[in-house]
């Protein structure tokens, strides 16, 4: 029902541009209207990769080329229909799609951006040299409609209002579903999302295969309507530079962005060129760059969340008046003092044999062992630089062991990639917080019960599961950008724990709390662990610790120093040797 | 308040339209009425330079025709130029095509678009629109679409590397004493430079018994061309036919010829096209260094031209007549002649006077006549060459247009 509502804006804004095109007789308007949605559409199928992943992409023109060269080439060759070409074209293009992004994700951040901007260069002058300069599409005078040859203009905006529909309503689709979500989820933080069980890769090589496909597709539409297809038309750096430009302009990582963009910047664009154009000769590049360096300035996501930022404000300064700051956790039971009778009694989940590992000369983790009980909480703690947060991350797979084994129910998973670690019973949260600051609290933890879920509805179940069980049932709908360090903590949690893993890696969850806020969140952990997990969790703070947990692992320069009950630990010397250094070892002692 | 500013509104729309009527009517009886003429070439962008000089070579033709009495066959009607700026790429080449099909109406006929893959993209709109559209642009595609609407008043690519290639090697002979066995071929990958390597390593130069000793194809720009130049000296080829579309790559390969010891004719250099000759060329090249150089031409300022050469001079600040001022120029009295042979302001009418007419020998291009065969192609069009000769390319080629003589550089 809800879905079917979030289809009727698209549908109505199609159907009424539809009306406006079709009373519009000049050819010339005509020809601007057909191609906003050849833009949106370009601009959408690049959002799909680059708005939703955050992996820029400067080489989308390959794909939209390829889709080109495709249609016309098949007509002048082969002699096939476009109606045939186009879904050929984005077949190529998806292809495409998976041979680019297959080596080219190992690249992250400028690098993959770079990168990418070297296919289409790449291939144009594949093209040039092949001899396709200029490739004319052959008039069907005979078979006009069979070949995609309107007389009537109207028709080609009405074919690229369909592709633009059909796009819009899959972004849509995806955007909502775990597709979406695994996306956003590389977009904030790719560690992160492979942590919580999303195999980053093959969600990356889907986006690019159907971004590819849909670039392509509208590329064969694209050269349908200019008729001639040259190399710097299709493969052309500008080509590229309009996803970005409509995209940027009108939003980034939305459905309405690229539509927005496409539909003011194309007709403004044309209406420069024309208008301006005819008495400076230039000056429509000129003011067209500088519209869109002061919306990029003023806007820098684009206009659609300055909008809707906007509208929200509003929206907020009047709610706020009724519901005034509202108790959070107030179901969480208050604090208890950590039971001791669970420690070491139960079965061993996490068995850690060995581990080493160094970077170069420094030897980060070296030969540690220890074991995980069934329902315990394990303090690591240790100075900085002692290696804790590298033990974490050799546990859930982002660093591969020099040495030793992981051993989870038994199972060597040492070296494995950290989705499956993950999907194997793993959680971890992180010391810095990557919370998707746009998205509602319950949209935030559902990427995490993901890797459980088998369906979208399973997984919103399990996620308002989490969040009730860290106490934010009641703000599950307030964005994440308007909450609290503490909250934010309590919905990384939540996060991790939506994922119903059976043992949870915490790296220094109450940093940046206050007293009161810290004892907030240890009841939280320690209610988890009444609930049958067992945590493991990284903390400077001894004061809260030595309340929270069972048993403490105490690390230095990588290695362990001792491990045992809490009290005892905190009386050793060499702990405190290893904090506070030789001179206060003896006065501690006293 | 409101009411009053309402009613000053109505009164003064009421005048403006008043006023308007009367102009009408003043422009109904004013006998006769403006022709229009389309001129849609790149006045913007990359392209703005070449694009400029049209649009120079378009107004000189309009007030030429307007002053010796317009169309006499419209009762002396004046020509109205209307100019489209076609921008730097083909999209929106196209999209201007567009914009003059729907809203210039009364267009007769036009000429442009510079560049071939923005003439071959204009034309796919005008022809729907049955506008007859002349264009100087020489790729071979361009009139074998089976098109009714476009012409092509320059030889085509490879019918202009055929012309030259004989010319070329007789030059050589009669100035040089001996005939030149080989050659290398240095070209940019622009579709005009391919199609003339393409007809040169195709047949041509077997027919003239050159042999092809270094063949390389680069990409514009050049970063660099001293690997090019260093084949071209270990081969020491008789001839080097350089085919550039860039003014800096021919700047680029020249000093470098320079300073490898075979600028200034120590190896003969031979263009295509008209981008060793622009003026542009003198801001960062030396006329020493361009001395002798020659290039092969679709159209230039020749012989019996030297008044249009000197008020282009005197008007717009041009050295000398590029082919895009002279064929542009020539466009426009090919026009007005169609017009007093269809007899009526209707594009389908001067197409149909375009495809059909005959008028003698060509003043305006080089050879051939005013006549255009079922294709769309000017029949016996010919081509020019012209030479660098003291800062100044000068055509050399045909003798009957050459306005000096040509001279083989010496080693």
């Amino acid at each position: 029902m809800l879905r079917m509502r979030s289809f009727l804006p698209p549908l109505l804004f199609t159907i009424a541009y539809a009306v406006v095109s079709l009373g519009v007789t000049n050819s010339y308007y005509q020809l601007i209207l057909t191609l906003v949605p050849v833009w949106a559409v370009f601009g959408l199928s690049w959002n799909l990769l680059s708005g939703y992943t955050g992996l820029i992409s400067f080489g989308h023109a390959a794909f939209f080329g390829i889709g080109a060269y495709a249609t016309a080439l098949g007509q002048i060759y082969f002699d096939i229909s476009p109606w045939l070409l186009i879904p050929v074209a984005a077949m190529l293009g998806g292809i495409a799609g998976l041979l680019i992004g297959f080596p080219t994700f190992r690249l992250q951040g400028h690098y993959f951006a770079l990168a990418m901007l070297a296919y289409p260069l790449a291939i144009l002058y594949v093209f040039e040299w092949l001899g396709f300069q200029e490739v004319t599409l052959p008039i069907k005078r005979d078979a006009p409609i069979a070949y995609m040859q309107f007389a009537d203009p109207r028709l080609y905006t009405l074919l690229g209002l369909a592709i633009m529909l059909a796009t819009i309503v899959l972004t849509q689709v995806i955007e909502r579903s775990r597709f979406g979500m695994a996306l956003l989820a590389i977009k904030q933080n790719e560690a992160a999302a492979e942590a919580a069980g999303i195999d980053t890769l093959a969600w990356k090589l889907r986006a690019i295969t159907l971004s590819g496909a849909i670039a392509a597709a509208i590329g064969g539409f694209y050269a349908q309507v200019l008729l001639v297809v040259t190399p710097a038309s299709v493969f052309g750096m500008l080509v590229s530079a309009q996803a970005l430009t409509v995209v940027m302009f009108g939003g980034v990582g939305t459905v309405w962005g690229p539509v927005i963009g496409s539909v003011i910047l194309i007709p403004l664009a044309e209406i420069l060129h024309a208008e301006a154009g005819a008495r400076i000769p230039g000056i429509q590049g000129v003011i067209f760059g500088l519209a869109i360096v002061c919306v990029i300035l003023l806007a820098p996501e684009g206009l659609f969340w300055k909008l809707r930022d906007l509208l929200r404000k509003r929206d907020v300064s009047k709610a706020t008046v009724n519901d005034a700051p509202e108790a959070t956790a107030a179901k969480v039971t208050t604090l208890k003092p950590g039971s001791q009778q669970r420690a070491a009694t139960g079965e061993v989940v996490l068995e850690v044999r060995n581990l080493s590992r160094s970077f170069g000369g420094l030897k980060a983790v070296q030969d540690v062992s220890f074991k995980l009980h069934k329902n315990e909480i394990l303090g690591i703690i240790g100075p900085n630089g002692a290696g804790k947060t590298t033990l974490f991350n050799l546990l859930n797979g982002f660093l591969k062991p020099n040495q030793g084994e992981v051993l989870i129910d038994g199972r060597n998973m040492s070296g494995q990639r950290p989705h499956t670690i993950c999907e194997a019973g793993i959680g971890r949260t992180f010391q810095v917080m990557r919370p998707f600051l746009r998205m509602s609290i319950l949209d935030n933890v559902v990427v995490g019960a993901y890797v459980r879920a088998r369906s979208d509805g399973e997984a919103r179940k399990l996620a308002a599961d989490a969040v009730a069980r860290v106490g934010l049932s009641a703000v599950a709908d307030r964005v994440a950008g308007e909450l609290s360090t503490k909250e934010l903590r309590l919905m990384e949690l939540a996060r991790a724990i939506a994922g119903q893993p059976r043992i949870l890696l915490l790296d220094e969850t109450l940093a940046g709390l206050g007293h009161g806020e810290a004892d907030e969140v240890v009841a939280v952990i320690q209610q988890l662990a009444r609930d049958g997990m067992t945590i493991a969790i990284i903390e400077h703070t001894m004061q809260a610790m030595v309340r929270l947990v069972d048993r403490f692992l105490v690390l230095d320069h990588g290695a362990v120093i001792t491990e045992g009950l809490p009290e005892v630990v905190t009386r050793d010397s060499r702990v405190i040797e290893a904090y506070l250094g030789k001179k206060w070892a003896g006065h501690a002692a006293n | 308040m409101t009411t009053k500013s309402k009613i000053t509104i109505t009164r003064r729309t009421l005048l403006a339209g008043a006023s308007g009527t009367l102009i009408a009517s003043r422009a109904w009886a004013q006998q006769p009425a403006e022709v229009k003429v389309g001129l849609l070439v790149p006045i913007s962008g990359l392209y703005a330079r070449p694009g400029t000089v049209m649009r120079e070579g378009a107004e000189m033709a309009v007030d030429h025709i307007n002053a010796q009495g317009g169309v006499k066959a419209l009762g002396g009607a004046k020509l109205k130029l209307v100019v489209l700026d076609s921008g730097d790429t083909t999209e929106k080449a196209k999209n201007a095509a567009q914009r003059m099909v729907a809203q210039e109406t009364d267009l007769v006929a036009a000429s442009g678009a510079y560049l071939s893959s923005f003439t071959l993209a204009v034309t796919e709109v005008t022809e729907r629109a049955s506008l007859p559209v002349l264009t100087l642009s020489y790729s071979d595609l361009i009139t074998e679409r089976g098109f009714k609407y476009v012409f092509q008043t320059a030889a085509t690519a490879g019918s202009q590397a055929r012309q030259a290639l004989p010319q070329i090697i007789k030059l050589a002979e009669t100035a040089s004493g001996k005939r030149p066995k080989t050659v290398a071929i240095l070209t940019d990958n622009t579709g005009a430079s391919i199609a003339s390597a393409k007809a040169m390593r195709e047949g041509l130069l077997a027919e003239n018994q050159l042999q092809l000793i270094v063949d390389e194809t680069f990409t514009p720009p050049l970063a660099d061309a001293t690997s090019l130049v260093q084949k071209i000296r270990s081969a020491k080829p008789d001839l080097l036919f350089f085919l550039p579309t860039v003014i800096s790559d021919a700047k680029l390969l020249l000093e470098k010829m320079n300073e490898f010891g075979l600028g200034q004719g120590k190896i003969p250099t031979i263009s295509f096209g008209i981008a060793i000759a622009e003026p542009d060329m003198l801001q960062t090249v030396s006329p020493e260094l361009l001395q002798g150089v020659l290039t092969c031409v679709a159209s230039w300022g020749a012989k019996g031209h030297e008044a249009l050469i000197a008020e282009l001079k005197t008007r717009y600040k041009e050295p000398w007549m590029t082919q895009n001022a002279i064929s542009t120029y020539g466009d426009m009295w090919v026009i007005k002649d169609a017009l007093e042979k269809a007899g009526k302001a209707d594009r389908v009418a001067v197409g149909e006077a375009l495809r059909t007419m005959d008028a003698g020998p060509s003043k305006y291009y080089p050879l051939g006549e005013i006549k255009f065969d079922e294709k769309g192609r000017r029949v016996g069009a010919g081509m020019t060459i012209v030479q660098w000769q003291a800062g100044v390319p000068v055509t050399v080629f045909p003798p009957a247009l050459a306005l000096a003589q040509p001279f083989w550089p010496k080693n």
